[in-house]
């Protein structure tokens, strides 16, 4: 009882509204989300944790709707006491206090439909605007969908590419259509390269941004758990990342010397493989199409690997961490060399690849020890991995610091026990866990798999972010797995 | 979950120089084993002793009005009833017992064994050197009597009292100018390098036996101190530094060079120039290269040091190394390192929660030791006072 009146009253102050428009803006508008939060969420007063409220003019929008109705509420409730004459003016005015947050809650919602309504015609005439321009764009489209390691990818095309060509990709993660819609306004008409990400998040998101883009060719960077809470079915998640594929094997033609439709498929993620068509190119830390990796070598400084197609040798070093990051590389070096870049090209491209914002990016203190920031990786496949990785250095104390994965749906207990195994295989030294509903099962992968080093918890993740620098010494290597936001909490 | 209470603070010049040491890395450390429920207790300027877990987070102390705010809550008592207690009066008092303390004040009433003698008599387990070493090293002219009566090298000097320098100038003066330029002017008890004064011997009058910039550094010292030291400085000078830690069995950090810019290690050098770590961090060479000969020369030293004064917990001892000679002099010894040169230990594979966690253990394994010892004994001494006079 006393608990459920602790988290009650928090609902009537100020903030209450802010913590409502927070976690609009976290699960990026989606109802589903925000309802299923707020349904399940107790504690209204500690929510603006991982992060804070980015006032933008839709956020802000939204704050002053929320306020707004909770005044005219307030005013209603006075209004009722003071003007109604009648005896069930005193519990009328009990249930609209009572149900006041409640109704608030509602209110944004319907507020959010209501302006879908009217973004709606706004976002159709935009996207029709991009899709006309882009028809006429000359430059190669290229589209990156997958589950996991889009980003990465978009990055390495990039770099690499932008040796011999003028490439240009949307920034962060403009994924969606009207993301990619405001990217092609900017767009000037003499870029020979434009690179896609394809966001999905329900079924039918690539097709749609598969015939707003039109793309030449594409990369499928895998298949896997990643959003399942949203796909339910792995199945699901599959079928819609190979909408590009089939969106691709209706493409004809020719264009910059590359055969239209061409699919690039990441052979190291088996449900990729599995339903890869015959005419699509596997690539892998083995190599993609005709190029073979010779030699591949990777540790704290990077990636080093030789390729060879024929008579054609590169050997390169990237910045890079970890032996995944090969595939990608060499499908760069492959669709460079398809584009005519020189072998000399590509060698400076894949030497200019490095290491993107939170996704093992490496950075050495004062104290000589190193992080490992992979915060914004949460998925299987890139957990395996950077476990790999870790595994693959030698001579360093290694700190493995995870609140696990979101959004694993009906997977979770057996992919967090997988985690756990993996990290007992490799023999981490320290893996350190925040306190959640998955993290359990971590600790039981790990007892599974007879862990002999040290595990230790920490309630949030600050706590062990400011534990960490006391727990470390010089050498030591401190892996940021994932970040949990605070919709999830 | 043992209790422990971080004392910092206090009436001392380096006040803040505590608060820095005692949230970076001790209270940070303790809190990162996740094994202690960690008290902060802070002596203000004044001399008022508080209790609050808010000041468990440095934020605390960088609040312009943190003194203000303080001053609104309840000062706590301490209780010595078999054991420490911190008390906070009112109607119904509220204790805590405290299991063991981590003394992290620098300077007077702090690290000159004054905190270790009250500890002492509150039966509490304590974290580092005891009171009466604490007292001696905090008295750079003890320290370097000590030492080289045991036979440690240490460099001409001469001390006095304010008293002494108004009674006996021209002794004092003879025994100075017995001492080779540059010399060092330091008041006695002050650690951090606080009023130490380096004089070049530029502005001496050979004739009249005057030196102004002497003169002047000395007043600059009696300012903080009453007793000041005069020593030699040491050409060709490299100064290293090394932390150690334990009881009967020792354990050493590594030999560490202050790269200074300015032209002997001072409080700016120390505590301000590093980023955010509380003590210096980048401008210190780990280990020192000064060759495996030196180092274990230094090492040597340094054990003979912390053990002929008899320290335990944690030191840190000082050298000044004349390098075409290789003549190596021990200068001082600090009880409290500042930020307990935990840089220097994580150099050395030892992290903050490691070094807390030791000195924890030391405190409680020299407590353990000194109650098995019997300070008391059965007499008839007072039944006999005042009857026939024993022969």
């Amino acid at each position: 009882m006393k608990s459920y009146l602790k988290n009650f009253f928090p609902r009537y102050h100020l903030r209450y509204i802010r913590t409502l428009v927070y976690m609009l803006q976290a699960s990026e508008y989606h109802t589903g989300d925000f309802l299923r939060w707020f349904a399940r969420t107790r504690d209204f007063l500690h929510v603006e944790e991982r992060k804070q409220l980015v006032k933008t003019i839709k956020a802000r929008v939204f704050l002053g709707f929320g306020y707004l109705f909770a005044i005219f509420l307030c005013v209603l409730a006075l209004w009722v006491l003071i003007v109604g004459t009648l005896w069930w003016k005193y519990p009328l005015f009990f249930l609209m206090a009572l149900f006041a947050p409640y109704l608030i809650s509602y209110s944004l919602v319907a507020f959010l439909f209501v302006l879908r309504l009217v973004q709606w015609p706004i976002e159709y005439v935009m996207t029709a605007s991009a899709k006309k321009k882009l028809r006429a764009h000359r430059g190669l489209k290229i589209a990156i969908a997958g589950s996991f390691g889009k980003t990465s990818m978009r990055e390495i095309l990039k770099t690499v590419l932008g040796v011999g060509k003028k490439v240009s990709a949307p920034p962060g993660s403009y994924n969606t259509p009207l993301g990619i819609s405001s990217f092609v306004k900017t767009l000037k008409g003499d870029e020979e390269v434009l690179l896609f990400e394809m966001g999905e998040y329900y079924p039918g998101d690539i097709k749609r941004l598969c015939d707003l883009v039109e793309p030449d060719m594409g990369v499928i960077t895998g298949v896997n758990e990643a959003h399942l809470e949203k796909f339910k079915d792995i199945s699901r998640t599959q079928k819609t990342i190979f909408e590009l594929a089939d969106y691709l094997a209706s493409v004809i033609g020719a264009k910059a010397g590359i055969q239209q439709g061409l699919l690039y498929v990441n052979g190291e993620n088996e449900l990729a493989k599995k339903y890869a068509r015959e005419d699509v190119i596997l690539y892998s830390r083995s190599g993609a199409g005709e190029w073979k990796v010779e030699k591949t070598d990777t540790d704290l400084s990077g990636t080093s690997l030789v390729i060879q197609k024929g008579s054609e040798k590169i050997s390169a070093h990237s910045n890079l961490l970890g032996l995944h990051q090969v595939g990608p590389l060499v499908v760069a070096a492959d669709i460079a060399s398809k584009l005519g870049l020189t072998s000399a090209q590509i060698e400076q491209g894949i030497s200019e690849t490095k290491p993107f914002a939170h996704r093992l990016e490496p950075k050495t203190d004062a104290h000589g020890v190193t992080t490992l920031d992979d915060s914004y990786n949460g998925n299987p496949d890139g957990v395996r991995a950077v476990i790999e990785f870790l595994s693959s250095l030698n001579g360093s104390r290694r700190f493995y610091v995870t609140p696990g994965l979101v959004e694993m749906g009906a997977k979770k207990e057996e992919i967090h026990k997988e985690i756990g195994r993996e990290l007992a295989r490799a023999g981490i030294e320290k893996v350190v866990l925040l306190r959640n509903s998955v993290t359990p099962f971590i600790e039981q992968g790990l007892q599974e798999g007879k862990y002999g080093g040290e595990v230790i918890w920490f309630s949030k993740a600050l706590e062990a972010f400011s534990a960490l620098p006391n727990l470390t010494v010089q050498g030591d290597v401190v892996l940021l797995q994932n970040d949990w936001p605070d919709q999830y909490a | 979950m043992k209790a422990i209470a971080v004392v910092f603070g206090g009436r001392s010049a380096e006040h803040d120089v505590s608060i820095i040491t005692a949230h970076i890395p001790i209270i940070e450390s303790l809190k990162a084993t996740g094994n202690f429920d960690v008290w902060p207790v802070y002596i203000s300027k004044d001399g008022d002793w508080y209790a609050d877990k808010a000041m468990n987070e440095m934020t605390f102390f960088k609040q312009p009005d943190y003194e203000a705010i303080l001053k609104k809550q309840k000062k706590i008592h301490l209780s010595f009833d078999n054991g420490l207690e911190l008390v906070w009066p009112g109607f119904r008092d509220r204790k805590v017992k405290i299991d063991v303390v981590f003394p992290a004040m620098h300077g007077t009433y702090g690290e000159d064994g004054s905190l270790m003698g009250l500890l002492r008599m509150a039966k509490v387990p304590f974290v580092g050197c005891d009171m009466a070493v604490s007292a001696v090293a905090m008295d750079k002219a003890f320290t370097k009597q000590v030492l080289f009566a045991e036979g440690v090298l240490v460099v001409p000097f001469v001390w006095f009292t304010h008293e002494d320098f108004v009674s006996k100038d021209g002794v004092l003066k003879e025994k100075i100018a017995k001492l080779k330029y540059p010399l060092f002017v330091k008041p006695v008890h002050l650690g951090s390098s606080i009023g130490i004064t380096k004089v070049t011997g530029k502005s001496r009058h050979p004739g009249e036996g005057r030196d102004p910039e002497l003169e002047n550094a000395i007043e600059v010292a009696f300012h903080y101190d009453d007793k000041v030291l005069v020593e030699e400085g040491v050409e060709n000078l490299i100064e290293v530094t090394l932390p150690i830690i334990g009881n009967d069995v020792l354990t050493l950090a590594s030999v560490e060079r202050p790269l200074n810019k300015t032209e002997f290690f001072d409080f700016k050098d120390k505590y301000l120039s590093g980023k955010g770590s509380g003590v210096n961090s980048e401008y210190s060479k780990i280990p020192a290269d000064i060759g495996d000969d030196l180092t274990k020369q230094v090492q040597e030293l340094g054990r003979k040091t912390y053990k002929t004064l008899g320290c335990s917990g944690i030191a840190r001892v000082d050298f000044l190394i004349e390098s075409t000679t290789k003549k190596i002099f021990v200068n001082e010894v600090n009880t409290l390192p500042g930020s307990l040169y935990v840089h220097n230990w994580k150099k050395s594979g030892v992290s903050g929660v490691g070094l807390v966690t030791k000195l924890v253990v030391l405190a409680e394994e020299r407590f353990t030791s000194q109650q098995s010892l019997t300070h008391t004994f059965s007499s008839s001494i007072l039944q006999k006072v005042g009857g026939p006079k024993v022969q």
